[in-house]
């Protein structure tokens, strides 16, 4: 009968002979380890796939050996005859083996000896153990009973309780890994290195501390939220006359009039409409915390990567200033002066690709929040309005929430209420120098505001 | 009324209690301790073990003296001063007892006197000599103990008629003395007063004395009293008593016969009985067995949570040195830790003459249990040790777990076993095996080398003894 290296696991095709556990003439067993095989950073017991006497060893310790590849002749005791099917029976047990990974440092055979004991006395004595060592046992919770005494009479010393700590311990590592490690692996798993200098040349540059946590972020974001995106499209046709407008008043005041800002503004009288969309989800407590204020991130293209400034209670602003607040933060952000303080706090993030064009898009919710509100470059349509074909300018509207949270239904009506919201935007709520809102007592509410919000 | 704050109040303050109120003030722990006498130690201290290993040790040289002749020394006829004994014996009593009251002092437990009695809600009222006073406790330690129990149809009010408490008073030494029990406390104080004169009769109800102990280590013990009492009866009934002029009439049943006889005085030792009347447990939570003892899990908790309990109050083996165990756990409990009162050995030891003492498990509970066992006696009458004590009536043997030669019980008889016991234990809690026993030096000439001794006849090697060889795998190291 031969023994062959079975299927190691996915991807995985060799692996390098560490140990050899049995030597020529050895009698050995169905499921007996034979060899330890280290492929990445695993090592992995393999089986015998028969009983039988060794006849003879076809590798050494430090050979490399791939699937397929004979590791040892037995001699048949009388049994099945050789070789490939029965390979391929047991090889699930070793491809097993070697895709739940386990540290090297644990001694392999041992493994299975902890859980099986169970001290037995014919005379009904409890496990041989000096006080000191059942003190102990009872301290950390560890029954005796189960402990294999090394002493005279199969009493249980010191040396043999740590040895059982180090058995279970190993025992619950590799019995965690394998339930635990896939799930983590695959999230966690750093790709390995490629050298691509192989196809061509490169230039390599290190990360930023900022790309960093982006990358860091958007992983996070992405693999813990599960996503949906509504697209929708706006009409523009009225705030883009009503911008040309009043662009010129707006510039008196040192004022940009940005779509964003009108954009904001809408943004906040939908998130009124629909508390769910302002809210986070702490499935710790299972509760979803409802925010009764309106800070809103706004995305920030900057030279060094993506940044979202925060601009606190953003419902209780005028236009005006929703333009003057985004002016200030995206300089102050662009400059790299922005604090960490400006930073958090936000509810509901927009980001604007508009002014670089490209239609729709799937943005990220920014976690804690969400949803998410992505903006496309408004163009120049055919639309059929009261039976006729008009010309209007439509804006692509993408909102991402998190489906945990917003079910579709909702994520639906808000995108609706927004683009409700902005189209309805009117001349009396851009134009400046009408007695509209009494400024100064709002602002003040509103610094109170972000003081609070800042404390927490 | 005064109200007084306390957080752990260890009611009595025998060797269960002070041991306890001393280690929890170790631990740092706010101690209060109550006791109802004027002296503190508790029964063992002032009306059992101590006294009565004063008046035995005395009453030892007595027969010493006796048996010394055929060594050729001769000292005559002894005269013995009651009043100097009592004295000598109250001395040390009082000693041992300002002993505690002193490391009480240094370890800052405050030792109030009086009667605890429980008022529910953690408050405990205490009637002093300065009236009441109001205790709110956060834990309570119960370790009041038990008394000598005596039959109603036994109390008679009559002096004549004594507990182990009055007999260690040693008020006279009666020309007859009948003992009603023969454990421990009948034999041990049996002793003491036929030493000093008394014509000793005792009757024992089970079919031998000393119940609990391996027949082969009662025996030298019955020799004596064969030798020394007036008469041992055993599966005998007490039916009535009654005075008699300045006797106790006695009717008893013996041997399908019914006797009536008169003596001087009697001792009743029938048992002991907890002392949980009286204490108010009715306001507490706390669950007492049928025969009124304390029920408490291994880790001495009452059903009540602030409550825990220790020693004879909650019964097993009424012994000091348990109760002082039970203290350490129950403090432990108190302070968070893990300890339990579960598979503790604890040594038995009557001090009669000779002493028997064993710890583990015993034969006659092996037998009984069906456990396989092995066990090896090893007899005092080969040791040149007992030899020159001139105490040969002896024997040490060892239960022993067979395949693992696991040491399971100690058993021993004879002059001072009480003393080389504790090797026993040391065995038996380390889980010692035969072969670590016969491998471990001991001095030469003493009784300790039976032990070893008696380890090596396992194996077949013992010097002084002749056992066959034991079919036997060697060990390796």
């Amino acid at each position: 009968m031969e023994v062959r290296v079975p299927q190691l696991g996915e991807g995985v095709d060799s692996g390098t002979v560490v140990n050899i556990l049995v030597k020529v003439g050895d009698a050995v067993k169905k499921n007996q380890t034979l060899i330890e095989l280290e492929s990445g950073k695993a090592v992995a017991p393999i089986p015998s796939s028969g009983d039988g006497a060794i006849q003879a060893l076809h590798i050494k310790q430090g050979d490399k050996v791939s699937v397929g590849q004979l590791i040892a002749t037995l001699s048949s005791s009388g049994s099945a005859p050789a070789a490939q099917p029965q390979v391929a029976a047991t090889a699930p047990v070793a491809a097993q083996n070697v895709a739940a990974p386990q540290p090297s440092f644990i001694p392999a055979p041992v493994i299975p000896s902890a859980g099986a004991y169970q001290y037995q006395s014919q005379s009904g004595s409890p496990p041989p153990a000096s006080p000191s060592v059942r003190a102990m046992a009872r301290d950390l919770g560890i029954d005796l009973g189960r402990v294999r005494g090394t002493e005279s009479g199969g009493r249980i010393g010191l040396a043999d309780v740590r040895n059982y700590i180090m058995q279970i311990q190993a025992m619950a590592f590799s019995a965690a890994s394998a339930a635990a490690l896939p799930a983590v692996q695959s999230s966690m798993k750093i790709d390995p290195s490629i050298d691509f200098s192989q196809w061509g040349p490169v230039t390599k540059k290190p990360l930023t501390a900022l790309r960093r946590t982006i990358a860091k972020r958007m992983h996070e974001s992405w693999s813990a939220i599960p996503h949906v995106t509504q697209f929708d499209e706006a009409d523009v046709t009225i705030i883009s006359q009503l911008r040309k407008k009043y662009a010129s008043d707006y510039e008196k005041k040192g004022v940009n009039l940005t779509l964003t800002a009108i954009i904001l503004k809408a943004v906040t009288a939908a998130l009124k409409k629909h508390p769910v969309i302002n809210s986070s989800l702490d499935l710790e407590k299972d509760e979803l915390v409802l925010k009764d204020y309106i800070h809103l991130g706004v995305a920030v293209d900057t030279d060094q990567g993506l940044i979202v400034p925060v601009i606190r209670n953003a419902d209780q602003m005028s236009i005006l200033e929703l333009a003057a607040a985004i002016g200030q933060v995206a300089e102050k952000t662009r400059q790299r002066k922005i604090s960490g303080e400006d930073l958090k706090g936000g509810t509901f993030t927009i980001s604007n690709l508009g002014g670089i064009g490209g239609g729709h898009f799937t943005p990220i919710v920014n976690k804690p929040e969400v949803a998410i509100l992505g903006i496309g470059r408004g163009v120049s349509k055919p639309v059929v309005r009261e039976g006729k074909i008009e010309v209007r300018q439509l804006m692509p509207v993408c909102v991402s929430y998190d489906h945990r949270v917003i079910d579709g239904a909702d994520g639906a009506r808000f995108t609706r209420s927004f683009i409700e919201a902005l189209e309805k935007i009117s001349d009396a709520d851009i134009r400046l120098g009408s007695a509209a809102k009494p400024q100064p007592p709002v602002k003040t509410a509103a610094k109170k505001l972000v003081k609070k919000a800042g404390k927490k | 009324m005064k109200k007084i704050e306390a957080d752990i109040v260890v009611l009595g303050a025998g060797p269960g209690g002070y041991a306890a109120a001393f280690y929890a003030a170790t631990k740092g722990r706010q101690v209060l301790m109550i006791e109802k006498d004027d002296r503190l130690g508790g029964v063992c201290l002032n009306r059992g073990c101590i006294p009565s290993k004063a008046l035995l040790h005395a009453t030892a040289l007595l027969s010493e003296a006796k048996e010394s002749s055929h060594w050729g020394i001769d000292f005559g006829a002894p005269k013995i001063n009651l009043e100097k004994m009592r004295a000598w014996k109250e001395s040390i009593l009082s000693k041992l007892s300002e002993g505690i009251r002193g490391l009480a002092k240094r370890r800052q437990v405050e030792v109030i006197k009086g009667r605890g009695h429980f008022e529910g809600n953690n408050v405990l009222r205490l009637e002093t000599a300065e009236g009441q006073k109001f205790i709110h406790y956060k834990k309570v330690i119960i370790a009041v103990g038990s008394s000598p129990a005596l039959p109603a149809v036994f109390d008679l009010g009559n002096k004549r008629i004594m507990t182990s408490t009055e007999a260690l008073e040693l008020e006279e030494i009666p020309e007859t003395l009948l003992v009603v029990g023969g454990g421990y406390i009948g034999m041990e104080l049996g002793t003491v007063y036929s030493e000093l004169g008394s014509k000793v009769t005792v009757v024992e109800a089970l079919d031998s004395i000393l119940a609990g102990a391996d027949a082969d280590l009662a025996r030298p013990v019955q020799e004596y009293a064969k030798k020394n009492f007036k008469e041992v009866r055993v599966k005998a009934k007490v039916v009535k008593m009654s005075t008699q002029g300045k006797q106790i009439k006695v009717q008893m049943e013996y041997e399908g016969k019914k006797l009536e006889e008169f003596y001087d005085r009697v001792l009743v030792s029938v048992g002991r009985v907890p002392n949980t009347e009286d204490l108010g447990l009715k306001s507490t939570n706390v669950q007492l067995d049928p025969k009124g003892f304390i029920k408490v899990n291994s880790m001495q908790q009452t059903d009540d949570m602030d409550i825990l309990a220790i020693g004879d109050v909650v019964g097993g083996l009424m012994l000091a040195h348990k109760a002082s165990k039970e203290a350490r756990i129950a403090v432990d409990r108190i302070c968070g830790g893990h300890s339990v009162f579960e598979d503790v050995v604890i040594p038995a030891v009557v001090f009669t003459n000779p002493e028997v003492a064993w710890c583990g498990l015993t034969e006659a509970e092996a037998r009984k249990r069906n456990i396989p066992v092995d066990v090896v006696k090893f007899p005092w009458a080969a040791s040149g040790r007992a030899m020159t004590l001139d105490r040969t009536d002896g024997l040490t043997k060892l239960i022993v777990e067979p395949g693992t030669e696991r040491i399971l019980g100690v058993g021993m008889v004879g002059v001072g076993a009480g003393d080389m016991i504790a090797e026993g234990v040391v065995a038996v809690e380390m889980a010692a095996t035969a072969r670590d026993l016969a491998e471990c030096v001991h001095p030469h000439p003493t009784l300790s080398e039976t032990l070893q001794e008696a380890a090596e006849m396992f194996y077949g090697h013992s010097s002084h003894a002749y056992s066959r060889p034991r079919e036997h795998v060697e060990h390796s190291a």
